[in-house]
């Protein structure tokens, strides 16, 4: 796994707790986006999105540092730079909203942490004109929000009120959510993936079928996978209700061993299948999860 | 339903503590809710799926199976009355069979044994069933069974007793089996012929509450002539030296019609001497007296026969006569008319006397002869005293040496005041008493003489008067059996050598005192001549049910009881065994008739008999109404089954009957197989799961 050390120096390292402490999903969006940007200053990703698409009149809250300063001059009128990165690509996030996300160890749940990842990338998207929308899903659709270029706040709102109650299919849901995406678009789907990876590329493959890039978010608990448990306890699966009495100690390895091939199987299913697989620990900050979904942007860019 | 032992469901308690701990831990343990338990499932054998109850169906069977052997040991039974009366019909039944001799009357026995074999046959399935023969006693062959054929042997091989009938020790008998059974219902069948002479002894017994007691009687309604042979009595005399014997038979007549010409016979060794034709009133007795025979050196085996009756056990009377049962008895009296008158009371008495008979020999004080005393017994001096010279030497070592002295003190007693070893004391001149004269006022009732006076209404000695006396001076060492009622020696004991002398400060004769003329006279001359002789009287006959102790018996002194060799034979001439009982040297005499006691290593030696007769009681053949013993032993009336059906069972007895216990291991084992099989399924399964 990933630690902090790993990501560029220049990071700034949110601690996923600080940011529960946040009620504002949009300012905790923005504080993390902000502090990204402005930390990357000197890293090589600058410019993503500088291809330069067309004007448009200034609009009160526009950035005046986008004010294209040289047509002023020209036409003593305010014009605004708008690049084609910002405007041309549908961004929505599938976002597994099954009971067991709402699992968490350290005070942030795996659906806190996605919820807030969602919401980032989703700021990140929509500063770069991209149309948001995200979609919901457990065994079903539990909600749909359309990707438009207003719905941001939609977006920040039905992630705010996301419950995780019921338990989790990723096959109906996501084959029921490809109908969604006609129009080209970058999927991040964000779940803990408790399926047999099989099963998980089975699901999930569809999704690329329109010619979407899919960007898959691998979301666990340290307790999930470092299996932290001491005493002997009756352990209840948060999906099926199921109890199994379980020595800890005794299976700490195996299961340590079997969730590492799980996600190292879930890692070259996607690699081979040309989606991008990115597996997030809970107790890492935010920044690194950002940090690799602009590396895979990027990645995408070039191809493009 | 009840238990017997509901304390063994204390161990449900234990049985409820693994359970209850696993479902404190289960409550106690947090749950740890985890998002999938997908990767544990993965992992088989660390997991503790054991703790959880997987398999209710498995606990269930194995909880039950427990409960129902803890219901087993707490022994469950039914009260309720559907199932008593499916289990509780079964019956206890004692067939109480009558053997006694007088059951051999007519076709009595064979009857009884018929209606006993019935009541056998008679029985259910479930019934169990004791069958006991009583006369005097009771037995019975095999206790509380099913198995009719030993049973239906058991009648077969009974014989008929010499017993005579006591209802008490077979219904006591009765009362032991119905008490130990576990039987609802108990009856008793009683097969007698239920004489009155056996209902004393069923006084006091009291069969257990609801008993059914059913009398079968097997007596004849019509009144029942029976004679028996009631004993005999010997008289015994000398004929040329040679002693003789006659016998007298004494018969009675039970029955209510007078008996015309019974031949009534005497034989000797079964062999007939004499035969005499006797009538006999109706419920009245009889004697014969055959003429007399000379004894044998030995015992004799003589019986006395009646002509058969339709009850022959006591047509016959069995005893043995053996010679020397004559005590020889010198008189020394004085001589002349005085003398005989002196020796009148006394020599009636002693000629009265049959066992034994006295030899009396008379003699004046101037005739009596050395060889007169040697050949005597006893010498009475009667109103005279030593005489002098050789005579009395001889009289003096004639006590020395083991002889019997009677010395009667009257006027004409002059004692050697140089030979008064005889005399406990001197003796003075006459006393007299006045007016009505004095009595005896103390009596040593426990010495042989007056023992047989001791009991009430056998004879009063205070009776007779006496007027005159003469005083004896005894010293404390004087055994002094009788004094006048002023306190002096009335007759006083004197022991010298080996001899007994007896000292009578009176007369034999009425001259000073009127005991000759008392009823008790004679009985007291015949004891107090019997205890100077040493006599004992030898047993002529015994009756059957008794046991014989060889030890004491006069006949078999010279019996080594020891002896390997010693052999006794039954009338049957069956031989048995001299210590039967563990006892060396008692018979048990069951047969009528003469036993045989020999040692077959002392050669040519005569065998001692032993005669056994039949207790004559039961010749009684007198009924009692059948339901009055029923009411004794019963406390009601014969035939009232109600109280039967009514009676409590126990709980002991209805849980060892209806064995639910039984039922419920069965159950537990059943649950116990069906939950291995169950489990080894379920086993292999999920092995193979995993």
């Amino acid at each position: 796994m990933s630690t902090a050390a790993t990501v560029s120096p220049g990071a700034r390292f949110i601690d996923p707790k600080v940011l529960v402490r946040i009620g504002s999903l949009e300012l905790a969006a923005r504080f993390v986006v902000e502090g990204f940007i402005n930390g990357l200053h000197k890293a090589p990703y600058l410019g993503i999105s500088v291809d330069f698409a067309e004007h448009r009149g200034y609009m009160p809250g526009d950035d005046i540092r986008r004010i294209d300063w040289r047509l002023f001059a020209r036409t003593d009128r305010f014009y605004v730079k708008q690049f084609e990165a910002d405007t041309n690509t549908n961004f929505s996030v599938l976002f597994d909203v099954s009971k067991s996300m709402s699992f968490g160890s350290r005070g942030v749940t795996k659906l806190d942490y996605g919820r807030y990842l969602a919401a980032c990338l989703s700021y990140l998207s929509s500063r770069q004109r991209d149309r948001i929308g995200i979609v919901t899903f457990d065994d079903d659709i539990v909600e749909r929000v359309p990707p438009s270029a207003k719905h941001f706040d939609v977006t920040l709102h039905t992630l705010d009120k996301i419950v995780a109650g019921r338990p989790g299919d990723l096959g109906p849901p996501l084959f029921k959510a490809t109908e969604f995406f006609k129009r080209r678009s970058i999927l991040v789907v964000i779940s803990d993936f408790y399926e047999e990876p099989e099963k998980v590329l089975d699901a999930i493959k569809p999704l690329r079928f329109a010619g979407n890039d899919v960007i898959v978010f691998h979301i666990l608990d340290p307790a999930e996978v470092d299996f932290p448990y001491d005493d002997s306890s009756s352990f209840e699966d948060m999906e099926t209700g199921r109890k199994m009495a379980v020595v800890p100690d005794k299976l700490r390895d195996e299961y340590r061993a079997l969730v590492q091939d799980h996600i190292r199987s879930l890692g070259q299913l996607f690699s081979r299948n040309r989606i991008d697989y990115a597996f997030l620990n809970t107790k890492v900050p935010l920044d690194h999860a950002l940090f690799k979904y602009l590396a895979m942007r990027h990645k995408m860019t070039k191809v493009r | 339903m009840s238990f017997l032992a509901p304390l063994f469901f204390a161990a449900i308690a234990a049985l409820g503590v693994p359970v209850l701990i696993h479902m404190i831990q289960r409550q106690r343990t947090e749950v740890v809710e985890f998002p999938s338990l997908m990767f544990v499932r993965r992992i088989p054998f660390h997991s503790l799926r054991r703790q959880r109850v997987r398999h209710w169906l498995l606990l269930l069977m194995r909880c039950a199976a427990l409960v129902l052997l803890i219901a087993a040991f707490a022994r469950p039974f039914l009260r309720s009355t559907a199932l008593a009366a499916v289990t509780g019909g079964s019956r206890e039944v004692v067939v109480l069979v009558d053997r006694s001799y007088s059951m051999g009357y007519g076709g009595r026995w064979e009857e009884a044994r018929d209606i006993a074999r019935g009541v056998v046959r008679d029985l259910a399935a479930d019934d169990e069933a004791t069958v006991v023969f009583f006369d005097s006693g009771a037995e019975s062959s095999t206790r509380s069974t099913t198995d009719r054929a030993s049973l239906l042997a058991a009648i077969d091989d009974v014989e008929l007793g010499t017993g005579t009938t006591r209802y008490g020790p077979a219904l006591q008998l009765a009362q032991g089996i119905l008490e130990d059974s576990d039987q609802p219902l108990l009856e008793v069948v009683l097969i007698s012929d239920f004489q009155r002479v056996g209902v004393d002894s069923a006084g006091s017994i009291l069969l257990p509450p609801g008993t059914v007691l059913t009398p079968v009687s097997v007596a004849d309604d019509d009144p029942t002539p029976n004679v028996s042979v009631a004993g005999a009595s010997v008289q015994r005399d000398l004929f040329a030296d040679r002693e003789r014997a006659t016998v007298t038979a004494r018969l009675a007549n039970r029955g209510n019609e007078p008996v015309e010409d019974l031949l009534v016979s005497l034989e000797l060794n079964g062999r007939e001497l004499e035969s005499l034709r006797v009538s006999i009133e109706a419920n009245g007795p009889a004697t014969v007296t055959f003429d007399p025979f000379t004894l044998e050196d030995s015992a004799m085996p003589i019986s006395v026969r009646a002509a058969a009756d339709r009850l022959p056990q006591d047509d016959v009377y069995h005893f043995t006569v053996a010679p020397g049962d004559i005590v020889p008895v010198l008189i020394v009296g004085k001589p002349g008319n005085a003398g005989s008158e002196a020796n009148l009371y006394l020599r009636q008495a002693l000629a009265i006397g049959t066992s034994p008979a006295f030899a009396v020999t008379e003699r004046a004080i101037s005739q009596v002869t050395a060889a007169d005393v040697t050949a005597a017994g006893v010498v009475v001096l009667n109103d005279v005293g030593l005489p002098d010279g050789p005579i009395g030497a001889a009289i003096t070592r004639f006590v020395e040496a083991g002889g019997g002295l009677w010395i009667a003190l009257g006027e004409g007693v002059r004692w050697p005041g140089d030979n008064l070893d005889l005399l406990p004391g001197p003796i003075d001149g006459p006393a007299d008493r006045d007016g009505r004269g004095g009595s005896l006022g103390f009596v040593d009732y426990s010495h042989p003489v007056f023992a047989a006076f001791s009991t009430p209404r056998s004879g009063d000695l205070t009776g007779p008067r006496f007027f005159r006396y003469r005083p004896l001076s005894v010293g404390p060492d004087t055994l002094v059996l009788a004094r006048f009622d002023n306190g002096d020696a009335a007759m006083a004991e004197h022991r010298f050598g080996e001899g007994r002398v007896l000292v009578w400060t009176s007369t034999l004769d009425t001259f000073w005192n009127d005991f000759a003329r008392n009823g008790i006279y004679l009985p007291f001359v015949h004891r107090a001549v019997e205890y100077l002789a040493d006599y004992t009287a030898p047993t002529s006959a015994l009756t059957a049910g008794q046991v014989l102790d060889l030890s004491a018996y006069p006949g078999a002194a010279e019996l080594d009881l020891s002896s390997p060799n010693l052999v006794v034979r039954d009338p049957s001439e069956d031989r048995v065994d001299p210590g039967s009982d563990g006892r060396p040297g008692f018979i048990g005499l069951q047969e009528q008739g003469f036993y045989e006691i020999r040692d077959t290593d002392a050669g040519d030696t005569d065998p001692v008999l032993v005669a056994v007769n039949v207790d004559l009681s039961e010749s009684n053949l007198d009924q009692v109404d059948p339901q009055e013993l029923v009411a004794i032993v019963t406390g009601r009336a014969a035939g009232d089954r109600t109280i039967g059906e009514e009676r409590e069972i126990r709980p002991e007895d209805l849980e060892r009957r209806q064995t639910l216990w039984w039922y419920l291991l069965i159950g537990a084992l059943g649950f116990l197989a069906t939950e291995t099989v169950m489990s080894n399924r379920l086993s292999r399964a999920e092995l193979d799961l995993d």
